[in-house]
């Protein structure tokens, strides 16, 4: 009796474990490392995402968050340290391509390939109490006074800095940078009168924008948006065409594999991504959030990372912020 | 009128969480963790809330507020266990808690100590729940006040009292403590242009020196030395001890209350800065206004009570900010805000149209938090003052492994055991010169605030230092400082004593 329990057992097994390797991938939970804290842009973004993915894959995605080191270095490592299978994605955006040159590991960004959610637009802004009512008014007087002007943008080298940098490239107008911790600091700073120029992402500001406690002047983006209760922000590019040259950068959030994961569970992922991307509640809380969705996968996410990564390691190199020369890494100069 | 309808609506939103069991579940069980969290050195409430904001994803807003804000309140409160028993600081809110608590401790008072933060913790708490639901928007528009010269002040101001409070004998011992933490702040790259100051090349000290490890270090070190060094016997536990505090010591003590949740309310709304400065603050003003300063740090009941209840009354003043412009008062208040963003709520001067009662709500569950904080606290407190009855040769090696745990946890990083261990030798030697440790602690955690506001506050200013004296609340700041520093020196208190004879002021006791 004993041996035949133990026979039927052993035969149970082999059976349930044969039935497994023969299913084709998913068939088991899938691993959603997240770099950054809970209830960040990057983390909400990967839960509404991978909520909608899991019910069209059928099975459970768990996030979770593994912050901290350098530019999100811990949750990378961790991530890329699990088997490279296609159970275990990292939650992901724009700033962590930085890891690499401030010394959070020694890898360059494409040993990943990542899936685009996208990310909110930045919008300069001014502070209602400022006698500029459009973005000439704006540039124009910070041309007539270099550096006169106090403008904040999130820390130096974040994503806001590269985007006020360029303004000043393609506008030729100068102002003078005064960094802070994060946006929220930065637009803290506009509140009490510190500063009077703000760039930020229009989901960090939208409330202040609807609010009536900032001015809109322009999107830094080739569109305009609308925002609801203040009408369309017009793009900047339409009074400084020479934008063009250096904007948009873009946030780009969502999440990664390894480049090198088999072909057939990437597949099954681009299928699912895509299919998450078109549903409807996605596309509500993207609008209700003020985001513009992406949905690039392969090729296309790498050449914006590759993009983003070279204009990152660059201006930070030139900073002074960057630990680690960006050419040891082979990052292209922009 | 408006007010007795958002007091109708309030109380609308009270009834509907009591009524529900599930609420009330997650309420206690919440508040109870923080508590837990709070009490273990190490853990701090801003830990709490980070580490239980992913779990509340599947929770819809109102539950999850109920969580949070339960470990906010609790956390904050718990540190006091710690302070009073055994001297470390649970958080660096509560560091001041540990002047006056642990020598109550001593006296065998541990539990009337823990029962009377207790009692004084929730009033706070619920005077500055008030606060939130009847005068935020004027106390925003106050929190608009703080550019960078003003925080800088604060922090240097928070540096310099903590000293001035706690040297033992020479006053300049303190501030030098207090300096000594501000250069370890200096530590690590500026967050301005990203220079490495005093890194030597190693790479953890990149990102500068954590507070907690050297929180625990200052505080847990010395201690664990001189208890086994000395023999001498710690905090005792008295037989039959008595945690209801008697209404008589409440009702008398209820100025000192109301005063210092002012305080914790004010500071509260200040963004940035949050429970750590407001207890040390409250202390000081009421070593200061008292009529026997020279009981405190000797087991005084008012210093227990002004540094505890200024701390709770700073969770709801950190949520005016919060709630009204979508700035975080204090670090805490800080995850809280990517919680409600979790959830799909963005705080900021949109919110009473977006979500009506989410102010409202809020406030309940302020109200709810401290009374249920107020029952926990006091089923706790008996069972925890029975620690003390471990014997320290047990005792001791128990709080050592604590506070290595302690340091590790944050962060999973080996290299906080190499901090935590020279700042806890480097500062039992300091100990024993005479020299107090709350300073050089607070002066790790408000360096960074220090350092970064006055560099960018002069850049705002193109090197120009003269706003200092142009803006109302840095003049107020900087005239405080002054007299702070003053007023420890013979030849001012004797310039003072002369100038009140020519006036004519000099009473007849003096």
């Amino acid at each position: 009796m004993k041996r035949f329990a133990l026979l039927s057992f052993v035969v149970f097994f082999a059976f349930a474990t044969g039935a497994l390797a023969e299913k084709p991938f998913p068939n088991r939970n899938i691993t959603d490392v997240v770099v950054w804290s809970a209830g960040g842009g990057t983390d909400v973004c990967n839960r509404i995402v991978t909520a909608e993915m899991a019910t069209i894959l059928g099975t459970n995605i768990n996030v979770i968050n593994k912050t901290g080191g350098v530019a999100g270095s811990v949750g990378m490592s961790h991530a890329f340290g699990m088997p490279h299978d296609g159970y275990t994605l990292c939650g992901l955006s724009e700033s962590n391509v930085t890891a690499g040159v401030q010394g959070g590991w020694d890898k360059k960004f494409d040993v990943w390939d990542a899936f685009i959610v996208g990310g909110s637009p930045d919008v300069i802004s001014v502070t209602p109490d400022t006698p500029y009512k459009t973005l000439k008014d704006l540039i124009e007087a910070a041309k007539a006074n270099p550096k006169s002007i106090k403008a904040s943008a999130s820390g130096a080298g974040s994503i806001h800095h590269l985007n006020l940098l360029a303004v000043e490239n393609g506008s030729g107008a100068k102002f003078n940078f005064i960094p802070y911790k994060g946006s929220n600091d930065a637009q803290n700073a506009a509140m009490t009168g510190e500063v009077s120029v703000v760039v930020t992402s229009l989901a960090e500001q939208q409330q202040l924008l609807r609010g009536g406690k900032l001015r809109a002047l322009g999107m830094l983006i080739p569109e305009s948006f609308d925002v609801q209760d203040l009408g369309s922000i017009p793009s900047a590019f339409t009074a400084y065409p020479g934008l063009s040259k250096y904007l948009p950068i873009s946030q780009a959030i969502g999440f990664a594999v390894p480049a090198d994961t088999p072909a057939d569970a990437k597949k099954v992922l681009v299928d699912a991504f895509n299919k998450a991307m078109a549903t409807d509640k996605v596309k509500t809380w993207a609008k209700e959030n003020y985001y513009l969705l992406s949905g690039k996968t392969g090729a296309e996410s790498k050449k914006v990372f590759d993009a983003l990564e070279s204009n990152f390691a660059w201006t930070l190199w030139e900073l002074g912020a960057a630990t680690v020369n960006p050419e040891t890494l082979k990052i292209a100069k922009p | 009128m408006q007010l007795f309808e958002r007091m109708g609506s309030f109380f609308e939103i009270v009834g509907s969480m009591v009524i529900d069991p599930m609420s009330l579940a997650v309420l206690f069980g919440s508040v109870l963790l923080g508590i837990l969290f709070g009490a273990m050195p190490g853990l701090t409430s801003t830990l709490g809330v980070a580490l239980l904001t992913a779990l509340t994803y599947s929770m819809n807003t109102e539950m999850a507020m109920i969580c949070l804000m339960s470990i906010y309140v609790g956390g904050t409160y718990g540190g006091s266990y710690a302070s009073i028993l055994i001297n470390i600081p649970g958080t660096a809110a509560s560091a001041a808690t540990a002047l006056d608590g642990y020598p109550l401790a001593c006296k065998g008072e541990g539990g009337r100590a823990i029962g009377l933060t207790t009692t004084a913790s929730t009033i706070g708490t619920i005077i500055s729940m008030l606060f939130v639901v009847c005068i935020s928007p004027i106390i925003s528009k106050f929190a608009l006040q703080f550019t960078s010269f003003e925080f800088f002040l604060l922090a240097f101001f928070g540096i310099i009292i903590s000293g001035t409070l706690t040297a033992p004998d020479l006053v300049i011992k303190g501030w030098i403590a207090g300096f000594l933490g501000l250069f370890l702040a200096c530590i690590g790259r500026d967050q301005l242009q990203f220079f490495p100051r005093f890194t030597f090349g190693i790479p953890e000290l990149d990102s500068g020196i954590e507070v907690v490890p050297v929180l625990i270090g200052a505080f847990g070190i010395p201690q664990i030395i001189e208890v086994l060094r000395s023999k001498t016997a710690m905090a005792k536990a008295k037989e039959l001890q008595k945690i209801l505090p008697e209404i008589g010591t409440v009702l008398r003590n209820l100025p000192a209350i109301i005063r210092s949740s002012l305080i914790g309310v004010g500071i509260g709304a200040v963004p940035g800065i949050g429970e750590d400065i407001a207890g040390w603050v409250s202390y000081g003003t009421a070593k200061n206004t008292s009529k026997h300063p020279e009981t405190f740090g000797k087991g005084e009941v008012q210093g227990v009570i002004a540094s505890e209840t200024a701390n709770n009354a700073c969770v709801g003043g950190a949520m005016i900010p919060l709630l009204n412009l979508g700035i975080p008062g204090s670090p805490p208040a800080a995850m809280l805000l990517g919680a409600l963003m979790l959830h799909g709520v963005t705080p900021g001067p949109m919110i009473t149209f977006e979500h009506p009662t989410f102010i409202m709500e809020i406030a309940a569950i302020l109200l709810l938090a401290s009374i249920a904080m107020w029952i926990t606290g006091m089923m706790l407190a008996k069972q925890v003052v029975k620690v003390l009855r471990i014997p320290t040769e047990l005792f001791m090696p128990i709080i050592g492994v604590l506070c290595i745990i302690g340091s590790y946890s944050l962060g999973l990083n080996i290299f906080n055991l190499y901090l935590m261990l020279p700042v806890g030798i480097i500062c039992y030697f300091l100990t024993n010169m005479g020299y107090p440790i709350a300073p050089l602690v607070i002066g790790v955690i408000l360096g960074p605030m220090a350092d970064e506001n006055l560099r960018r506050a002069l850049m705002v200013s193109q090197g120009s230092f003269l706003p200092v004296f142009q803006r109302p609340v840095s003049l107020i700041l900087f005239i405080i400082i002054v007299w702070t520093i003053c007023s420890q020196f013979g030849w001012y208190k004797r310039g003072i004593g002369k100038l009140k004879d020519i006036l004519g002021f000099k009473r007849a006791n003096s």
